[in-house]
């Protein structure tokens, strides 16, 4: 039954992942892309980890995947910033549309 | 900002009184901080600052023991590693203390998630959808909360918020960019504020509050 939950829950992350790439390319402007890749492979990830982490055997490994996913997540939302603010520092057009 | 001061003076104001539950559980960097220059001394503060390194220890042996799978040989870089990152708050700037609320970490953490699914529903729906339906735009929303950890997880939370990104921050202003201009993003932030001041146990704004 594990195997299952697990199996969906890193199905549905992959298809966030997917998401976040089919955005990356789509999307009009840097900006727009940063939505995509913050948003949707957070979620991604967070899902992938929830699965590894009910297949996980040991509670030390459920704890370094709650470890590196929370890292991730604080690192994706400051560099996201941080691209951002440099693009606007140096005049990155915004695209409409 | 007009209420940044009287907040802050509420909040410091608040933490003495409240040292003994004072146990900051964020990320290695945010684990120890030294106290701010302006909190009347409720313990000595060396002896305080001591205590502070001593809880910074603890915190960074159990995660540095959880993640090398309380190996002995880990030790060896464990220790210097752990001692290190201790030291770093003296080096750095003196940042404000703070201290998380227990009743709001349970309600950020459960906003938080559905906030983080919607916000990804959102932009993989957009991404997928043959006219993505974007009206990119940017807004400016002005920072209340008191500065160090409180406006950090604002601006790093906004971002994961459907639909808004933070872009910059000027002075006491945060950039936001939004995918839809068409969605006025200045409930969801004040929202997410009233939540923030919910998670660091400070007194609620009165603006945001209507």
């Amino acid at each position: 039954m594990a195997e299952v939950i697990a199996a969906v829950l890193m199905t549905a992350g992959t298809v966030f992942f997917i998401a976040g790439t089919v955005g990356l390319l789509r999307f009009p402007d840097i900006y727009c892309r940063l939505h995509a890749l913050t948003k949707a492979d957070g979620l991604g990830l967070a899902l992938i980890a929830l699965g590894t982490a009910l297949l996980a055997g040991s509670a030390g490994a459920v704890f370094r995947i709650a470890l590196i996913w929370f890292f991730v997540a604080v690192a994706s939302a400051t560099c996201s910033h941080l691209v951002a603010r440099h693009a606007r520092q140096t005049g990155t057009e915004v695209q409409h549309g | 900002m007009r209420a940044t001061s009287p907040l802050r003076l509420n909040a410091s104001a608040r933490v003495p009184s409240v040292i003994p539950s004072d146990r900051p559980d964020g990320p290695a960097a945010d684990a120890a901080q030294t106290p701010p220059a302006v909190r009347p001394p409720a313990l000595p503060r060396r002896l305080h600052s001591l205590r502070r390194g001593g809880i910074s220890v603890l915190i960074l042996s159990v995660m540095w023991g959880a993640l090398t799978g309380w190996q002995l040989e880990a030790v060896i870089f464990g220790a210097p590693a752990v001692f290190l990152a201790a030291a770093l708050p003296w080096m750095l700037p003196a940042s404000p203390g703070w201290r998380l609320s227990l009743r709001g970490m349970l309600i950020f953490g459960v906003w938080f998630t559905v906030q983080s699914v919607r916000g990804a529903v959102d932009v993989t729906l957009r991404a997928l959808s043959p006219d993505m339906g974007l009206r990119p735009a940017f807004c400016a929303y002005p920072l209340a909360l008191p500065a160090g950890a409180p406006q950090i997880t604002f601006i790093n939370t906004i971002t994961l918020l459907p639909g808004t990104l933070s872009a910059e921050v000027v002075d006491d202003t945060v950039i936001v960019h939004m995918l839809d201009a068409r969605i006025d993003p200045a409930p969801g932030l004040a929202d997410l504020e009233y939540r923030i001041r919910l998670l660091f146990a400070l007194s609620p704004n009165p603006e945001h509050l209507s």
